[in-house]
């Protein structure tokens, strides 16, 4: 269904969405679903494929935006060890919401874009690891999968092919964390998920010290329509450096939040004016978060920014996981920051000193902050702590943690003046 | 409260021959046996309700690892509970998304009318409220989980609603 | 090799070293909390942080590998304010409670704070509070003051192997737990104090009694087990405060044994003055008096020494001298495990190091109870199957080694030749049979299964054999050994160097032992025999402890009670009760001297501490006896003298004492490559066969003498007398009260049951009413 002309392409993942019943693998290979699958088994070898994603230009939709391609060429051969392909569908950063759709609405795109990473990989045993409140989510990939094993498109010998692969929807029970894709494979592993320092890398040394590969949900979907179509096509969708259509989670202030697929590079005026029915209050927001609660804040001066890696990048932040959070002229900041903070420090690890100690602090001196109970030197407190624990912790968590804060001081100095002891009196 | 136990005064609990079976299946799927101890904390929660130490002593001796392994996973996830809930568990979504669409006043008004605060249990054991961070449905917010089950675009109607049909159907449940 | 420049000096390290070793194998400091080099890297605390140039953000030095041409700079102003902070970090949950803390003046936290903290926090909010942890009888805790740097849950996975300590919670809930009340179940426990960087986790016996900067430190060797660890003893003036693990030594940490025993220095059972015993009462007196009395008892009769193999190379050498100077009629013994004097093939002490043994391709304990007995040793193995490395083992009991060695026998004694005879029978099988295999095959009928377990490890190129108590107290094991040797010899393994034949022996200084004494030995069993006789006139015991320690209390038993004593030792013990003389000798702690332990390393220590009373070192002891007994010259009058003398017996340490043998240098073990003992076929007389169980905590008059091993030791203790349950089932017996008969007699006695013991063998604990069974080999078992 998706067109070949990339410039006429109004969806990926999203392309067969919402037709009814396409959680059923009938509906679904009705729908096209694993129509091109056979061809990539028996005419496509594991250097063709991974040739073709990285001409794609896909990048890690999970948050990272690595090259996948490149990611995928980093696995080592014949070290005599099993490579495992995990997917992450942890979904934890605030904001984001995309990969639930695709998993309860698409479950089978998923999977077809799994079988085919697999046989690219050469892995035997993959798993997807989803957040453990997604209980539904969990049981309608359960019963997808198991429609696809009854069909012979998992499990051994794919559809008469030398090619088996197994598919396990493995739980996870409430870590935010766990979404970091080295605590995701600690998870996995029947512990606490607390991220590993790197190296090594999880393609080198990851899954019980096997080479592993960890994708992200729209990754991963992504990949049958880049094979069925060439890299060369999608990599003519959305800008230079930012290829292909992407999904972007709107939330908060908006008439209409929701997931919207879009083609990369769209200025984010123009995907909340007219796909999220503008804002709930006002003409520009007050401050968008772009990429999910870990990246810093934006203000109305970049209402026009293209929704791409470099640019986002320029304006000062981070597209993610492309979950945007829309904040208008009502929103309290300092509140939102005081209740950031808390996610953080709820879900630090714990590990790294920076940020157990610095998550609760900051949590800390921003409750205070919000009752009127600190002064100027709390205001250099959160300015250092913050500083400090970003860049130098074993995950990013830290760098999300500062990242609220460092706007908010930098974004609304005024209105966090305003809440000082002196100021508040 | 000491978290040191002494494992020999605990009251032994089970699995059922079912339950072993499908064990046995989460097992068999992973490279190694450990790996299916969040799987197993999963059903061992379904079955007792929460996780007691005895139960983690099961879990423990179930796939063979070391109980304080199990204690490590259970007290670092927040979905594994060692206190008992209430029959109805309300978790509610106050993170970014739901923050700016109402949810920390929807969390004020279930609390007022169940009488509790956050994280308390109501003294009939029907209802717990607790506070949980971005469920990742923020198109939907406010977003509250009702036992795992989520709603969305929540309002203070729909709550009142949720709860007067759950003390309804416990009365008729009574009667 | 990698080439790399650290604050613009280039140094040259192997690949993949990490930063932080790097800089420490080239002394500059890089400041760190959770990185330790005998355990995984963590790289949680991130003070390590160090810059590298190109890289956007700074790297953890302990966890990242150094690269070519890599540039890192340790010292910038980013990384100053980086560690001040993550000082600050870790101070605002910490307590102020220097003062008060034993950790104080030796603490990581403190030292830190003054060279990059900031002077003052500004973390105003209110503090956490965590609750204290019982790890047991030696380690207390004070978890505020936790940095929750892991060290101490990596060490009970990766070093204990108990794995009982784990983090709980997250974020800054976070908190180090262990899971089981009242006991860190650990014969390590103790090097948990030494390893926290601040005083969570703090040394019990010895907290609140004194603080670090008052404490003098003498470097020592333990002598509580063949290992001989380097330690260091902690005093307040002359008494022994502590003793912890010489960082500058050969290992990365001493056992519970050797670091509680200290208690036994100032315990009541410490003989500090000569005694002579009048009229039933063993009174204090001068040390004429006590040497008068000694003289009389021992002067022209017929003398039997036993002593403890545990005195240093001066003290050993000095009862030779004294035996040929005036009392060369006398017999000397000193293994109280070993029943076949027979010469072995290889006596006792390791041909390898340690270390040579972890990395080896395969390791085999033969009957041995390694974690008791040389917990170190023990430590190293874990590690070697946590690194995916096979263990076998083949022995009566299933001992708890809190590890899995993947290829494990149980077997009873009896079964020893059939083991043997069939790894003969399997390397025959691939052509490398010989005539002398045959000889011994002829000998022994039977096959026992376990025997392919060793034959397999036996073809690997480097294999390490340890052959433990349960082999060299057996009747037969000179056969044994001889067998095992053949073995050997057959699958490759030469006689040269590092062959992989370890004999554990009983104590330190087994290969000087058998060079010493070699010529004169004899058994303990043959020379209680002999006093029993009615042989012997007087009795000599030099820091021996036949009652308490070995296969012979029941005889031992009996002859103190008929024939004259003489004790001579540092701990009075259960034997003064028998002794008509005690002669006073000086602590290890209290002397200089040599030490050769069971790999052969010399230690010499030279900074002893003073004698508390008026106790001498033994070869003084000796050297004044000798005299007394009327020697016309004394053989030695100096530790110089005493070398030389030891040299004669050991031309070797002559350069060792000259400082022409390197600190690497080994003495090598003793073999009798004549020795061609064949099994005997004889079967015990009885269905099961007794073995006797080895305890850290009791065995040794210097454990028993410590009141805080006595503790350790009654709450690690197993029932005292225990058998497989299908062994009680097949006799129609149940778990309670049996009687156990040998050929000693007949006693009633509660009888345990644990799956971890072999069928067939009653394993018997060589204390209270079951203790004397350990002198027989096997027994019977019937209901009361
Ligand atoms: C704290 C933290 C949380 C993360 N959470 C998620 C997540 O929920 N889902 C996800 O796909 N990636 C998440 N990531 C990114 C993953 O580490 C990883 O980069 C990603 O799964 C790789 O897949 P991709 O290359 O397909 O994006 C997270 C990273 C961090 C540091
Ligand atoms: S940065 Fe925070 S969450 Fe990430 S590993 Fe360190 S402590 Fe854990
Ligand atoms: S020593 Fe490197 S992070 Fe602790």
């Amino acid at each position: 269904m998706i067109p070949s002309d990339p410039s006429k392409v109004t969806a990926i993942c999203f392309d067969r969405i919402h037709l009814p019943g396409q959680a059923t693998l009938e509906v679904a290979r009705k729908n096209g679903a694993y129509s091109y699958l056979p061809t990539v088994l028996n005419e496509m070898n594991r250097e063709q494929i991974i040739e073709q994603v990285k001409i794609s230009g896909l990048r890690g939709r999970g948050g990272a935006g690595f090259p996948t391609g490149l990611k995928w060429s980093f696995v080592p051969r014949n070290t005599g060890k099993p490579t495992y392909l995990l997917c992450n569908a942890d979904e934890g950063e605030p904001g984001t919401f995309k990969d639930r759709d695709i998993m309860r609405f698409d479950p089978h795109l998923l999977i077809e874009g799994m079988i085919m990473a697999g046989f690219a990989l050469g892995v035997h045993d993959a798993y997807i690891y989803i957040r453990g409140e997604f209980l539904h989510e969990a049981n309608v990939m359960n019963a997808a999968i198991k429609e696809a094993y009854a069909a012979n498109l998992l499990g051994e010998h794919i559809l008469g092919t030398d090619f088996s692969m197994h598919l396990t929807v493995h739980r996870g029970a409430g870590a935010y964390v766990c979404g970091e894709e080295t605590a995701l494979i600690e998870s996995l592993e029947g512990r606490p998920g607390r991220p590993r320092f790197k190296p090594p890398f999880p393609a080198v040394e990851g899954f019980y010290r096997c080479p592993t590969v960890v994708n992200n949900v729209e990754t991963l979907a992504t990949i049958p329509a880049i094979l069925e179509h060439g890299g060369q096509w999608h990599k003519q969708i959305g800008v230079p450096n930012s290829a292909g259509m992407k999904i972007f989670s709107v939330s908060g202030h908006v008439n209409k939040p929701g997931n919207y697929e879009v083609p990369m590079g769209m200025p984010l005026r123009v995907l909340v004016e007219e796909y999220c029915g503008g804002l709930q209050h006002g003409d520009v927001p007050k401050a968008v978060i772009p990429g999910g609660s870990s990246t810093p804040w934006l203000g109305p001066e970049h209402y026009d920014v293209p929704l791409a890696y470099d640019e986002i990048h320029k304006a000062g932040s981070m597209l993610g996981s492309g979950a945007v959070i829309i904040m208008d002229e009502t929103a309290d900041v300092v509140a939102l920051t005081r209740r950031l903070s808390h996610f953080y420090a709820h879900e630090s690890c714990g590990q790294c000193t920076p940020c157990r100690e610095g998550t609760g602090w900051l949590e800390r001196v921003m409750l205070r902050l919000e009752a009127g109970g600190c002064n100027a030197r709390d205001i250099e407190v959160l300015q250092d702590a913050s500083e400090h624990m970003a860049g130098r912790t074993i995950c990013a968590l830290a760098d999300g943690a500062a990242a609220p804060i460092l706007s908010l001081l930098r974004m609304f100095p005024d209105e966090v003046n305003s809440y000082l002891a002196e100021n508040k009196a | 409260m000491s978290m040191q136990v002494d494992t020999t005064q605990m009251e032994k609990v089970s699995f059922n021959a079912e339950q072993l079976e499908e064990i046995r299946e989460l097992v068999a799927r992973y490279p190694h046996p450990r790996s299916a101890l969040l799987p197993v904390l999963h059903l061992a929660q379904q079955h007792f309700g929460y996780l007691p130490m005895n139960v983690q002593q099961l879990v423990a001796d179930t796939l063979d690892v070391n109980l304080m392994q199990v204690r490590e996973v259970v007290t670092f996830y927040t979905m594994f509970r060692e206190q008992p809930t209430g029959k109805y568990l309300l978790e509610v979504c106050t993170n970014a998304g739901c923050m700016l669409n109402g949810a920390c006043e929807l969390l004020e008004h279930m609390c007022r009318t169940l009488g509790i605060r956050v994280g308390e249990t109501t003294p009939d054991g029907l209802f717990t409220v607790t506070e949980v961070e971005c469920a990742g449905a923020c198109g939907g917010a406010p977003v509250v989980q009702v036992n795992n089950v989520y709603h969305e675009k929540v309002t203070a109607e729909h709550m009142d609603q949720l709860i007067a049909d759950a003390r309804a159907q416990e009365d008729g449940g009574v009667a | 090799m990698t080439t790399l420049y650290i604050d613009d000096k280039e140094v040259t390290v192997p690949a993949n070293t990490s930063i932080l070793e790097a800089c420490r194998m080239h002394g500059v400091d890089v400041p760190y909390f959770c990185y330790h080099p005998e355990l995984k890297v963590a790289a949680n605390c991130r003070m390590c942080l160090v810059e590298v140039e190109g890289w956007p953000k700074p790297a953890a030095s302990c966890c990242t590998p150094v690269a070519e041409d890599m540039r890192v700079r340790t010292q910038t102003e980013t990384l100053k304010k980086d560690r001040k902070m993550v000082m600050e970090y870790l101070l605002i949950h910490h307590p102020l409670d220097c003062p008060v803390c034993d950790q104080g003046g030796d603490c990581k936290l403190q030292d830190y704070s003054v060279e990059h903290g900031a002077s003052q926090g500004r973390y105003v909010e209110p503090k956490r509070r965590t609750e204290d942890k019982n790890l047991g009888p030696f380690i207390t805790t004070c978890m505020t003051r936790c940095i929750h740097c892991t060290r101490c849950v990596r060490f009970a996975e990766e070093v204990a192997g108990t794995g009982d300590m784990g983090v709980l919670n997250r974020g800054d809930h976070m908190r180090i737990d262990s899971i089981v009340e009242d006991t860190l179940r650990s014969e390590l426990a103790g090097n948990l104090a030494e390893l926290c960087p601040v005083g969570a986790l703090l040394d019990k016996p010895s907290n609140d009694v004194s603080r670090p900067w008052e404490l003098e430190r003498h470097h020592s060797t333990c002598i509580q087990c063949p290992h001989g660890c380097d330690v260091i003893i902690e005093s307040r003036g002359d008494e022994v405060i502590r003793i912890k693990h010489d960082p500058e030594g050969a290992e990365a940490w001493i056992c519970d044994r050797g670091r509680y025993v200290y208690d036994a220095f100032r315990s009541d059972d410490r003989l500090l003055v000569p005694a002579v015993r009048k009229q039933g009462e063993l009174l204090a007196c001068d040390w004429n008096e006590a040497l008068t009395r000694a003289r009389e008892l021992l002067k022209d009769k017929k003398v039997g020494i036993i002593f403890s193999p545990s005195w240093s190379l001066e003290g050993l050498t000095s009862i030779r001298l004294l035996h040929d100077a005036v009392m060369n009629e006398a017999k000397v013994a000193f293994d109280l495990h070993r029943r076949d004097m027979r010469p072995f093939a290889f006596e006792e002490g390791l041909s390898m190091s340690t270390a040579e043994i972890e990395a080896a391709d395969e390791v085999v304990i033969l009957g041995s109870d390694l974690r008791q007995r040389l917990p170190i040793l023990m430590q190293r193995l874990r590690r070697r199957v946590a690194n995916g490395k096979a263990l076998t083992r083949i022995g009566a009991m299933n001992y708890r080694t809190n590890t899995s060695p993947g290829k494990d026998a149980l077997i009873r004694p009896r079964d020893w030749p059939a083991v043997i005879a069939r790894a003969m029978e399997q390397l025959k099988d691939v052509g490398k049979g010989s005539p002398a295999m045959e000889a011994w095959l002829e000998r022994v009928p039977a096959r026992h299964e376990a025997g392919k377990l060793l034959a397999d490890a036996l073809m690997a190129e480097r294999c390490a054999v340890l052959v433990g108590e349960e082999i060299r107290a057996h009747e037969d094991a000179a056969a044994l050994i001889h067998g095992i040797d053949l073995l050997m010899r057959s699958a490759g393994h030469g006689e040269a160097g590092d062959d992989g034949r370890n004999l554990i022996p009983e104590g330190m200084n087994a290969q000087v032992l058998s060079a010493v004494f070699g010529d004169i030995r004899t058994g303990v069993g043959e020379l209680l025999q002999a006093a029993e006789a009615g042989e012997l006139d007087a009795l000599m015991l030099v820091g021996s402890d036949p009652l308490g320690d070995g296969l012979f209390s029941m005889q031992a038993r009996r002859v103190l009670r008929q024939v004259p004593l003489v004790q001579v030792g540092a701990i009075g013990g259960q034997i003064a009760e028998f002794a008509d003389v005690q002669l006073p000798a000086a602590a290890y702690s209290e002397i200089e001297g040599t030490f050769v332990n069971m790999e052969g390393r010399v230690r010499i220590a030279d900074k002893p501490l003073r004698s508390i009373g008026e106790e001498r070192p033994l070869w003084k002891v000796m050297m004044r006896l000798t005299q007394e007994l009327g020697a016309d010259d004394v053989p030695a009058v100096s530790l110089d003298e005493l070398r030389q003398k030891a040299a004669v017996f050991m031309p070797e340490l002559a350069d060792v004492f000259a400082g022409k043998k390197g600190a690497e240098w080994r003495m090598p073990t003793a073999r009798n490559r004549n020795a061609r003992c064949l099994p005997s076929g004889v079967e015990p007389a009885m269905a099961l066969d007794i073995v006797s169980r080895f305890s850290m905590y009791r065995e040794g008059a210097w454990a028993r003498a410590s009141g805080l091993l006595r503790e350790a030791g009654q709450l690690f203790a197993l029932p005292d007398v225990l058998v497989h349950p299908h062994t009680l089932r097949q006799l129609g017996l149940e778990e309670g009260e049996c009687v156990i008969r040998t050929a000693s007699g007949e006693i009633t006695h509660h009888v345990g049951t644990r799956e971890d013991v072999a069928e067939g063998v009653l394993f018997v604990a060589k204390r209270g009413g079951a203790g004397d069974l350990s002198t027989e080999t096997s027994a019977s078992l019937r209901g009361v």
